[in-house]
């Protein structure tokens, strides 16, 4: 009896999961299809031609060839460029410190006034992130002109987008008890922050600040390509000139700032943990 | 030293939490209040600090009514009025010693102070607090690798450097194990006793209140259900306030 019950709901059943079957495998079909299908397009767009690399791979050996060895006597020559862009790191990490930690104070949900200031701190934040460092590098220079300073600038604005948003959630993570302690001792706000939140917080703020210098050391060498000064700048003329052993010494000095940056920001870092 | 009359809160949303509430702490008091969950016993410290506001009633210290003071004349007259917290809240990045002279920041507006200094006067006095409680040997200790009941009297040192003649506690033990806690119990009594401070702890802990206790207070609802000397107060009577909870 229970049987005879079940039999057409149990056929049912059966019937829907070999539907369920066929349909899940259409899907997959026409997901590989659509992966694929990008995939060519991307080939045609960006006009891939990989006969025309067969091609050319004497030219770049040439290049290499003329590369080498790398013009050392120039080294004097590369000290003041290099010292350029290592500075305009330097200062714009430091502008966008000076910018983020009150913007990172109202973009703090524990920190912040009111809703109004925590929304417009997290649209400027948003905003800096969002316009890439070149275009602000453009915009300044058309302020005061070509050279080290509107690159300086540059990556100071843009480096209050990530500085920021890190720093508030630094802000917004930290120990409320000790604070909320210290303001029932009778202190005041501003030693309540001095002594409260500053020596909670400050590590964390000078490590994100020292692996934003790291990126910064990079985005300054690109920067000077497009005419901030610098080590860039250099490169750029040297390949202009075709003095590839210039070239080749010059990506030798980025070479070992870039590691330099990097080993230095992480062992400061791992001190500060 | 400590005087609450008729202290009674209604939150904004209809609930009362405390009602016609009445108890005095004199100096070098111990008193302890028990109380179930939701009984009122944080509110009524939090009413007493003025982290909330009481919709009536009065809160003497000394001859000073808490209630009737706001901003700058509050933060003054609470001064007087220190506290310690089931968690010790220290900033454990700092060492002991700057966590203990941080109590004392309330009465310093130096520009010293604002640039992360700390009075040198205070940070003497602070190195006596900690020895105090038994802890002289770690003051340039960072906070942070202190164990639970260190970390707690680290905390009472910190009060105690506030200089106050009320001294209240919050489940100062509820974290500790029954050591620590039977350490940190002993040490409230001996500083009510020797600094003449007026010390009201709230406890969950009925075995403590019994063995350490001048007074103790019982709560049920948002009202005083006995206050009597310890030992006066029947075990049954303690047991109505939990009963009642779960009913």
């Amino acid at each position: 009896m229970s049987l005879d019950l079940a039999g057409p709901g149990m056929k049912a059943a059966v019937g829907a999961g070999a539907w369920r079957r066929a349909l899940t495998t259409a899907i997959h079909c026409l997901l590989a299809l659509l992966a694929i299908a990008i995939v060519v397009q991307t080939l045609i767009v960006v006009e891939a031609r990989p006969q025309d690399l067969i091609t050319g791979v004497h030219g770049m050996a040439d290049i290499i060839r003329r590369a080498i060895p790398p013009d050392f006597s120039k080294l004097p020559a590369a000290f003041w460029p290099t010292l350029q862009t290592v500075d305009i790191a330097l200062f714009g990490t430091m502008v966008g410190i000076i910018i983020a930690i009150p913007l990172a104070l109202l973009a703090a949900t524990n920190m912040t006034p009111s809703r109004y200031a925590y929304y417009a701190a997290r649209a400027i934040i948003g905003f800096t992130r969002a316009v890439p460092d070149l275009v602000w590098a453009l915009f300044f220079v058309t302020a005061v002109g070509l050279g080290p300073f509107p690159g300086g600038l540059a990556l100071g604005v843009h480096s209050v987008g990530m500085l920021g948003r890190l720093f508030a959630e630094t802000i917004e993570q930290m120990d409320m008890a000790p604070i909320n302690a210290l303001e029932l001792t009778g202190a005041r706000r501003i030693q309540v922050f001095v002594h409260g939140i500053i020596p909670g917080i400050l590590p964390s703020l000078l490590g994100i600040s020292l692996y934003r210098l790291d990126e910064n050391i990079r985005s300054s060498l690109v920067l000077g390509f497009v005419g901030a000064g610098g080590i860039g700048f250099q490169l750029l003329t040297a390949m202009n000139l075709f003095q590839y052993q210039e070239v080749s010494l010059l990506l030798i000095i980025i070479f070992v700032i870039v590691i330099a940056a990097e080993r230095v920001s992480a062992a400061l870092r791992a001190r500060l943990a | 030293m400590l005087r609450v009359r008729d202290l009674s809160l209604r939150y904004p949303t209809g609930k009362v939490a405390l009602t016609d509430f009445s108890l005095s702490v004199e100096p070098g008091e111990l008193v302890v209040v028990l109380g179930g969950n939701g009984s009122g016993k944080t509110t009524l410290l939090r009413c007493i600090t003025r982290t909330l506001k009481p919709t009536a009633g009065g809160i003497w210290l000394g001859d000073t009514n808490l209630c009737g003071l706001e901003g700058e004349k509050l933060r003054r007259a609470r001064l007087e009025l220190a506290m310690v917290w089931q968690s010790a809240s220290l900033v454990r990045r700092s060492s002991v010693l700057t966590n203990v002279a941080s109590g004392a920041l309330g009465r310093h507006s130096t520009l010293r102070t604002v640039f992360a200094g700390l009075p040198p006067a205070e940070l003497a006095s602070a190195r006596g607090h900690l020895a105090e409680v038994g802890l002289a040997d770690l003051a340039e200790q960072r906070a942070g690798t202190l164990s639970g009941g260190q970390a707690q009297r680290v905390a009472i040192a910190r009060a105690l450097a506030q200089r106050p003649r009320v001294l209240l506690a919050d489940e100062p033990v509820a974290s500790l194990d029954p050591e620590a806690a039977e350490e940190i119990m002993r040490l409230l009594q001996r500083l009510a006793r020797s600094e003449r401070l007026a010390v009201l702890c709230v406890l969950h802990q009925v075995e403590l209140a019994y063995a350490y206790a001048d007074r103790v207070i019982g709560i049920r609802g948002g009202r005083i259900a006995f206050d009597l000397p310890r030992s006066q107060v029947s075990r049954e009577e303690v047991h109505r306030l939990y009963i009642h909870e779960a009913a």
